[in-house]
């Protein structure tokens, strides 16, 4: 299983924003299922990188606080024809990725 | 019986074998592995040592918290922090101070990104969202209290 990834870019000057939504439940194991009496495991995006041709841009950790199904959104210096990529890994090794060529 | 013990032994040995063989090849990788210690951490200034090193954050205006000042539903609380006005920005760390684990999530920034970030965090009771801002070797903070109504209705 792949996590699913919509992402878009739009230019404005010299920066271009990059909006992401990721499918994912970001489950923080703290949560109780209540007919078990026993937490749900934990699942959540530990580490995204987006890059911009192909060179690191932004990385970030992550901990099961952000808010299920994540939205995302960054600044970075890019232009029209750059190429956008994100990827990210999850706790449990599952791994995304998406990417765009700026308009 | 002996057969499953058999599989589990060369099953762990294997997999601590092929740990330590990436502990050894890659030490970059291993650097830029979870960092466990600070998302663990039950303060934020214990969180923000084990990020930054440091917990000593300097109050500045030129950061942009933009947080809702009532959440009617805390597991969905946008929070954005612009820092694009200061240069050399390294990174961002974003704490909920009553959460049980403080540290909600931390960019780091390259030659390519400017100093912002806009995001969704869960936050389980009314409390300050802090923003942490390191740029130029320095760390900046702001912070804003979110009221965070359970019962829904905007009350």
């Amino acid at each position: 299983m792949t996590i699913k990834i919509r992402m878009r870019g739009k230019v404005k000057g010299p920066i271009a924003e990059v909006k992401a939504l990721i499918k994912h439940p970001m489950e923080s194991g703290v949560r109780m299922n209540k007919k078990t009496g026993k937490p749900y495991p934990a699942k959540y995006i530990e580490s995204v990188s987006i890059t911009v041709n192909g060179t690191e841009a932004v990385t970030s950790q992550w901990s099961g606080a952000v808010s299920a199904n994540p939205y995302l959104a960054v600044k970075l210096t890019a232009t029209k024809g750059d190429k956008i990529a994100i990827s990210l890994t999850d706790n449990m090794g599952e791994t995304g990725t998406s990417q765009i060529t700026l308009k | 019986m002996k057969r499953r013990s058999f599989l589990k032994n060369t099953l762990a040995t294997g997999t601590a074998v092929i740990a330590a063989n990436a502990g050894l090849l890659t030490p970059t990788t291993v650097l830029a592995d979870w960092n466990k210690k600070a998302f663990s951490a039950k303060t934020t200034d214990e969180a923000l040592s084990n990020v930054f090193g440091s917990a000593n954050a300097v109050e500045s205006s030129d950061i942009k918290l933009k947080a809702p000042a009532i959440a009617e539903n805390g597991a969905v609380t946008p929070v954005t922090v612009d820092a694009s006005t200061m240069s050399g920005v390294e990174s961002i760390a974003i704490m909920a101070s009553k959460n049980p684990q403080p540290l909600v999530c931390e960019y780091t920034f390259g030659a390519a990104a400017v100093g912002f970030v806009s995001t969704r965090i869960k936050m389980g009771q009314t409390m300050d969202v802090i923003a942490v801002v390191k740029a130029g070797g320095k760390l900046f903070k702001a912070q804003q209290e979110v009221k965070v109504t359970i019962g829904g209705c905007g009350g």
